[in-house]
């Protein structure tokens, strides 16, 4: 086992690389970059950019230097000193903009997370041992619906309704006067009743999927010959049903941690850009349009070390849970 | 189990794949770009031409100064020893547009960006140029920052005398010092400045020498050009925005990072700190000099400056300015401005939610996210406590452009002619633009024919030899359909719909005409590289000292041929070139003249309609809290009103 996972630990090593440089390169492929847009748009506006002002903004940002010599700083800077890099947009170390962000996105995804589960595994075992029945033709309705239906636009039906009904624009995660305020617990509970919103809207769409894999799975699993035989045998149909089955149907909450890391950080962004959350989503976007390579690249690489530990982590999980996991290619 | 894993293969692959084109369609949110303007505009070009008056216009001398409540119990001094014994009585708005009521202290002013490091209503507030123009009209020129000004009979020497007792918002003094070091240690150094600025050369003009200063002591300094050059004290108002930080910066702070004055032993430490390579002080020094264009730049914390307001404090979302204690303003009654104490300036994920919150009563001024388009949306929430008026926009709506140096001669032989763009603009029926497009809220532009005449601008097509092919499209002199195909941006609100009209009007003459949408950082690298055929996109054309006549989009190639001294691009026909001098003349005379020359110009536009400009004075929504007093009328630019933010105050 250890074998096993040291082993795979080093593959990650050159994986990385891999990975840091290709993101750097695809945000450097389209034409232009973080300046030609922001004189640009300067000059739209009126103010006057002399090429002197090019000059130096180049130098300051290095855009100056071939791509491959930013490259390298870059890594040098990531590996020696820690230091991400520098936003353009933001003109702020990249750890400085990511980090106030990060804790809002890791709360609400968390939230959604429990959200999910304590919502679809209850409703996904009980479709599936009362199939066809009217509830769960209900359950099932109501989970397609929240699967057909993109976040973003459920957001912005209740954001109006909200504004239609009371006035007040649901914009944020603070009313107006908690919004500079420092943490303390009056802002939590401000923020608490805002999060029901974005919890629900972004939780709607993982409920429905997981409710579909819990049911389908714990189909095949109840059709099989130890469930026939246990039944057949007397044991009482609750025990029954929670001491295998359903253990194995939940599986796929396991395998999935791959994914589940780097959706903690990266936020939804079309429904925080909706619902106007300080989250890292939006940031990226905006980051990602206006060719910010440092804070692109550096929340890219981020995101990536997370699915691959990630990945890690639920191979390791599984191969506890379920011993037909094999170790592919390693003696054990 | 297998199969489970594959179909969480997939899943994960669709997933990546829905990320890759979310992240990729930045057509929407691309609205939240870090700059200014997507207002557009309209307003009569000024035609009054005054002589301009020097100085601040001061009335009777003041002798009893009020200040705010708010910079009580601070340790400050009186405000008598704050204010410079030169203050400015403010002057902002001319009289025909605002009753100015004198106001009373206190509130905050909340405004609401989408950019980060930018917010266009508060930079325009802040900014404060050297010398001013009321209105920002350009009639006429007075003091500013800069007290007064005289100019010589050859218009080469010009002599400013600063503001006596004038100080920073740090309480230290403003003086040809500051000149002095701006000029010799910054723009006279190669490393801060690799290309002295061609403005500040004589005439405005890349081949003259650069301008000399002369101190002659504390208070007065001269600059002096080798050409006539009239036009800079345009240019030190209001033309490019300009801030005072052009000529006058803090020596007293910006030393600490210059290697003239300190030595390389205490910089390396700092640099190394702001995370620049070794040596590389003039990036320090770079990254601390905060310029008026960087006002909203989180880093603007502690810099001394002589805005309105200064940044006091910000967070990831909110940016906090308080007023600057040694701000140079009174008005008529001694108090000193501005009478908001502190402007609070929110960060948004996207322009809509800025439309969110101010039909929910939560911004207080908003002018560059306002849009035309939403002014029924504005006023159906009114209740809400805001008031949406209408004013000028001090930029043209949307300009047509047909890249006249396209590479391709099939199309350049089309375009150039003259009688083929007279076409085009008789097709364009612009009563039908200003209905749809803009509510009736603007007119038909003024500059070129407005005339619409469809079988007359089928005659000049058919005499150019256009010839109609069997599918009723006309064929280009390669005898193949000829095609105009526009690219558009999404920079404003009207430029979509607006080019979707104006499509169909122009494929009513035959004409194979085609638009696509496309990302706004494409566009511009696009017609940087003169791959643009066909586009719109607004001009400053309404402010005559702003003119640029859209030179660089019309014809890419030529314009690039003119900036860069002949070195690039491609010599433009004479007509052009006739055009060119007449602008350069007319950027360097003195404004009487230059107004003139404008008239001229504009002349040679009807003529030859290099480019088109169908719509003219559209109004410019302004959302002000209904509390909001010293707003001016709508007669007024609303950009001028942003401008005149120090006056605003909170009425009972």
């Amino acid at each position: 086992m250890l074998n096993y996972i040291s082993y795979r630990v080093l593959q990650l090593i050159p994986l990385l690389i891999a990975i840091s440089i290709i993101v750097f390169v695809i945000i450097q492929l389209p034409p232009g970059d973080f300046l030609t847009q922001y004189i640009a748009q300067m000059k739209l506006a009126g103010t006057e950019v002399s090429e002197s002002t090019v000059i130096t903004l180049q130098q300051e940002y290095g855009l100056d230097k071939s791509l491959i010599f930013q490259y390298i700083i870059w890594m040098k800077n990531i590996l020696i000193h820690g230091d991400l890099g520098r936003s353009f947009q933001w003109n702020q170390p990249v750890a400085d903009v990511i980090g106030p962000r990060l804790a809002l996105t890791v709360i609400i995804s968390l939230i959604c997370l429990v959200f999910v589960w304590v919502i679809a595994i209850p409703i996904g075992i009980y479709s599936a041992t009362h199939q066809y029945s009217v509830l769960d033709y209900v359950f099932t309705f109501i989970g397609f619906i929240g699967l057909a239906m993109p976040g973003f636009l459920i957001a912005l039906i209740i954001v109006y309704f909200i504004f239609a009904q009371t006035g007040v624009s649901i914009t944020g995660l603070f009313s107006p006067e908690f919004v500079d305020a420092p943490w303390n617990m009056a802002k939590v509970m401000n923020m608490l009743p805002r999060l029901i919103i974005p919890v629900v809207v972004i939780g709607m769409s993982g409920t429905a999927s997981l409710i579909r894999v819990t049911r389908g799975m714990l189909l095949d699993e109840l059709s099989k010959q130890y469930v026939i035989t246990a039944r057949a045998k007397g044991v009482p149909e609750g025990k029954l049903l929670f001491k295998y089955p359903v253990r194995l149907a939940i599986n796929p909450l396991i395998s999935t941690i791959g994914w589940t890391l780097p959706a903690l950080i990266s936020g939804e962004a079309i429904v925080s850009i909706v619902l106007n959350l300080q989250t890292t989503g939006p940031m990226l976007l905006k980051a990602l349009m206006f060719q910010d390579i440092y804070l692109t690249g550096s929340f890219l690489l981020i995101l990536s070390v997370m699915t691959v530990i990630g990945t890690l982590l639920s191979d390791i999980l599984l191969a506890f849970v379920d011993p037909r996991i094999r170790f592919g290619g390693v003696g054990e | 189990m297998k199969s489970w894993r594959k179909s969480v293969i997939v899943l994960l692959v669709s997933a990546l794949m829905l990320a890759l084109v979310l992240s990729g369609c930045t057509d929407s949110p691309a609205s939240t770009s870090p700059t200014p303007a997507q207002t557009t505009e309209a307003s009569k070009s000024p035609e009054a031409s005054k002589a301009p008056a020097g100085g601040g216009g001061q009335p009777a001398q003041l002798t009893d100064f009020k200040d705010s409540p708010f910079l009580a119990g601070k340790g400050l001094p009186a405000v008598k020893d704050r204010l410079p014994s030169d203050y400015k009585f403010t002057n902002e708005i001319p009289e025909s547009q605002m009753k100015y009521e004198i106001g009373s202290y206190g509130g905050v002013l909340r405004t609401v960006t989408s950019a980060p490091n930018w917010d266009a209503d508060v930079f325009v507030m802040n900014n404060e140029p050297l010398l001013n123009t009321p209105g920002i009209l350009g009639d006429t020129i007075t003091g500013n920052v800069l007290k007064d000004y005289t100019v010589s009979d050859d218009q080469k020497t010009f002599s400013f005398t600063m503001r006596k007792g004038l100080k920073w918002s740090d309480g230290k003094p403003v003086t040809t010092d500051d000149v002095k070091f701006t000029v010799e240690d910054i723009l006279n150094n190669p490393e801060l400045t690799p290309i002295f600025p061609v403005w500040l050369r004589g005439g405005g003009e890349a081949d003259a020498a650069p301008m000399k200063l002369e101190v002659i002591d504390d208070m007065n300094f001269k600059l002096v050009f080798d050409r006539p050059y009239g036009g800079i004290l345009i240019r030190l108002a209001i033309q490019g925005w300009r801030g005072y930080t052009e000529l006058i910066r803090p020596a007293h702070y910006l030393k600490q990072f210059h290697k003239k004055y300190t030595t390389m032993d205490k910089l390396e430490p700092l640099i190394k700190e702001a995370g620049f390579q070794p040596g590389e002080w003039f990036n320090l020094f770079n990254d601390k000099d905060i310029t008026n264009w960087e006002l909203a730049n989180k880093k603007a914390v502690g810099f001394p400056v002589l805005y309105p307001w200064i940044m006091a404090k910000t967070t990831e979302s909110v940016t906090t300015f308080e007023r600057n204690p040694y701000y140079f303003k009174v008005d008529a009654a001694g108090n000193q401005l501005p009478y908001i104490d502190r402007i609070q300036s929110t960060l948004v994920q996207d322009i809509e939610i800025v439309g969110l919150k101010t039909i929910s009563g939560e911004v207080d001024f908003s002018r560059e996210s306002a849009a035309l388009i939403k002014m029924p949306l504005y006023r159906e929430n009114e209740k809400n406590g805001y008031k949406a008026l209408l004013a000028n926009m001090h930029v043209t709506p949307t300009d047509i452009f047909l890249n006249q140096s396209f590479d391709d001669a099939n199309w350049q032989k089309v375009v150039q002619d003259v009688r083929f763009r007279k076409a085009l603009s008789l097709a364009l029926n612009r009563k039908e633009i200003i209905d749809t497009v803009y509510y009736g809220f603007a007119k038909p532009g003024s500059i070129e024919d407005a005339t619409f005449d469809l079988a007359g601008a089928n005659k000049l097509l058919d005499d150019m030899g256009l010839k109609k092919g069997a599918d009723g499209k006309r064929l280009g002199p390669d005898g193949k359909v000829f095609t105009i195909p526009f690219e558009v941006g999404a920079q404003a609100p009207d430029i979509v719909p607006l080019t979707q009209l104006i499509v169909e009007m122009w494929k009513q003459l035959g004409l194979n005409v085609t638009m696509k949408t496309i990302d706004q950082t494409l566009w511009t690298t696009r017609g940087t590289n003169n791959e643009l055929q066909a586009t719109m996109i607004w001009t400053h054309t309404p402010l005559w000292y702003m003119g640029d006549w859209g030179t660089q989009r019309w014809g890419t190639q030529w314009d690039l041929w003119r900036t860069t001294g002949g070195k690039q691009g491609k010599e433009p026909p004479a007509d052009v070139k006739n055009l060119y001098k007449m602008i350069n003349d007319a950027a360097a005379a003195k404004p009487e003249d230059a107004k003139k020359k404008v008239a001229e110009i504009k002349q040679i536009m009807k003529d030859n309609v290099y480019y088109f400009i169908p719509i003219s004075e559209v109004k410019q929504p302004l959302i002000v809290n209904a509390k909001l007093h010293n707003i001016p009328n709508d007669t007024s630019f609303a950009i001028g009103a942003n401008f005149s933010g120090e006056q605003f105050f909170f009425g009972k």
